[in-house]
């Protein structure tokens, strides 16, 4: 495409300022919406990531289990495809646990001694489909006294429970969003296909004059095409831009108000990875958008001559 | 250079154009007379390919236009050099860019423009112009514009349909001039016209159409004078040998 294509496809912008903006804000809106669904469906993986990968399963142990029973346990249990992310926790871990937990409370503390906290082994399982089936076999094994669940979630049943209604929670906020973020696709769509055609109505007199002084249609219609890429890639900036600004905004309070649950990732890099990903996928869609629509209303065009 | 064998071409029931022959020699300079509505516009719609016709053949270059590939007409329009009758300049854009845009379309690179702009205005006497719209210049002018337009390119083919239709007769001269210095490089130029003046004041072949009919052709009396004296000079040095 040469000087002369961008040229007129800038002129062509210039000339129609209010459908140019009306594309734009279109796309924006479009590009907006999308970059915060990624966002979304990046953050709702990271909680239901996060619960699902907690120990689930204490495994405490009897106080006379010896180190070698104790690590050939955990060996076993680390090498059970089943299970995931095998930890073990003495006596002495356990209270210092209990002391983090207590240490507004120091008398709590005060009155107890590694020796009344056993140790345990924790312990999560790759599907909740297998805790059952897991719990009942530890539960067999001749060093283990008892065995607890994850304390918040109180129980095998509400552990699953609470996973499946994330689970599901997350599954409509990406349909949601997906469908969402389609409609402002469609329209967007739709309105760079309007106006194009509106383009090469109005500019069918020159179109006849290029045909005749021997035109190829590239050149004819690289202009076009240009002004389509042209609105779409600033809809993709400006609305990309506008989430990231938000993102920056609104970061300090969403770390907060989640705590410890990862929702956004924490590095520079993996937030420049994340933003970049999105931006990478957004340019590409407004491509295939303004080049769909620029080629539809061309075609059409066409077809009404 | 270009040879009409036989060609017809109809419009529902009208005909435009009946069996119409005749050859175009290179270099040639020839009018195309006929009232208005005896065929001229669409003959040379016919060599730009805008037609194509009913019957008979149009040899350009020994190349058939008639059949050839939709993807091949950019080619053939690229080495022709026209002057509309409406003129077609591109309104929104200035002398200098509607002139652009043909070399843009031949795809000369953009290095090379500068110099074939600067000559073809100074040439067409538009260089003080060069930045108006078409809406800023007299009818002249933009006649000018479009032969300018034409000629960036180099093209050995100048087909005119009516260029001085519409403008006082000094205008028309300046125009004339102008063509008459291109024929003279040895371009072909091919202009239709119903101005009896213009074709009365020029020594030049006549190709005269009525009703889409060739119904009379007059040569060029020079050129004519040119050949009987090649001929006399053949003859003579024949019966010397």
């Amino acid at each position: 495409m040469s000087a002369l294509s961008f040229k007129t496809a800038a002129g062509y912008v210039k000339r129609s300022p209010f459908q140019a903006l009306s594309a734009i804000f279109v796309l924006s809106l479009t590009f907006f919406v999308g970059t915060v669904v990624a966002l979304l469906v990046y953050s709702s993986s990271q909680v239901l990531n996060y619960f699902e990968t907690r120990p689930q399963v204490i495994a405490f142990l009897k106080g006379d289990a010896t180190p070698e029973a104790i690590s050939a346990l955990q060996n076993k249990l680390a090498t059970d495809s089943r299970i995931k992310e095998v930890k073990y926790v003495s006596k002495e871990e356990a209270l210092s646990i209990y002391k983090n937990a207590t240490s507004d409370n120091p008398l709590l503390s005060e009155l107890v001694s590694p020796s009344i906290f056993p140790a345990s082994l924790e312990f999560s399982v790759n599907n909740l489909e297998f805790a059952s089936t897991v719990i009942s076999e530890v539960k067999t094994e001749p060093i283990v006294a008892e065995i607890g669940y994850t304390a918040s979630l109180g129980g095998e049943k509400s552990l699953q429970d609470v996973v499946t209604r994330l689970k599901t929670a997350t599954f409509y906020l990406r349909l949601g969003g997906g469908i969402f973020a389609g409609i402002l696709a469609l329209t967007s769509f739709l309105i760079l296909m309007v106006i194009i055609g509106m383009r090469v109505n109005a500019r069918r007199g020159e179109i006849e004059i290029l045909e005749l002084i021997g035109a190829t249609k590239t050149f004819i219609r690289s202009p076009i095409v240009l002004e389509a890429f042209i609105y779409s890639l600033i809809g993709v900036l400006v609305g990309w831009m506008l989430a990231f600004i938000l993102f920056l905004y609104l970061t300090p309070t969403i770390v907060s108000y989640f705590g410890e649950i990862p929702v956004l990732p924490k590095e520079t890099l993996s937030i420049v990875i994340l933003f970049a990903s999105v931006l990478g996928v957004e340019i590409f869609v407004g491509c295939i958008l303004a080049w769909a629509g620029s080629m539809m209303a061309l075609s059409r065009a066409r077809q009404v001559k | 250079m270009v040879i009409f064998k036989n060609v017809s071409k109809s419009f529902g029931d009208i005909k435009a154009l009946s069996d119409v022959s005749f050859e175009v020699k290179k270099g040639e300079f020839i009018f195309l007379t006929g009232p208005s509505g005896s065929g001229k516009t669409t003959l040379l719609k016919l060599i730009l390919r805008e037609y194509v016709p009913d019957t008979g053949e149009i040899l350009l270059e020994g190349n058939n236009i008639g059949t050839l590939k939709n993807s091949l007409v950019p080619v053939l329009r690229q080495k022709i050099g026209t002057v509309f009758q409406d003129l077609k300049v591109l309104p929104e854009r200035t002398v200098r860019e509607n002139i652009e845009v043909a070399l843009a379309v031949v795809g000369l690179p953009e290095n090379e423009w500068k110099g074939r702009l600067d000559d073809i205005l100074k040439w067409v006497n538009l260089s003080e112009r060069a930045g108006l719209f078409p809406a800023q210049l007299s009818g002249g002018e933009l006649q000018r514009v479009s032969i300018a337009r034409a000629l960036v390119v180099n093209p050995q083919l100048i087909l005119a349909d009516e260029p001085t239709g519409n403008l006082d007769w000094d205008t028309s001269m300046g125009i004339m001039d102008l063509l008459l210095k291109i024929n003279k490089e040895g371009k072909t130029v091919i202009m239709a016209t119903h101005n009896k003046m213009i074709i009365d004041k020029y020594d030049k072949r006549i190709i005269h159409l009525v009703n889409g009919k060739l119904v009379s052709e007059k040569n060029d009396q020079k050129e004519e004078k040119k050949e009987e004296k090649k001929m006399k000079t053949r003859v003579e040095e024949a019966g010397e040998v």
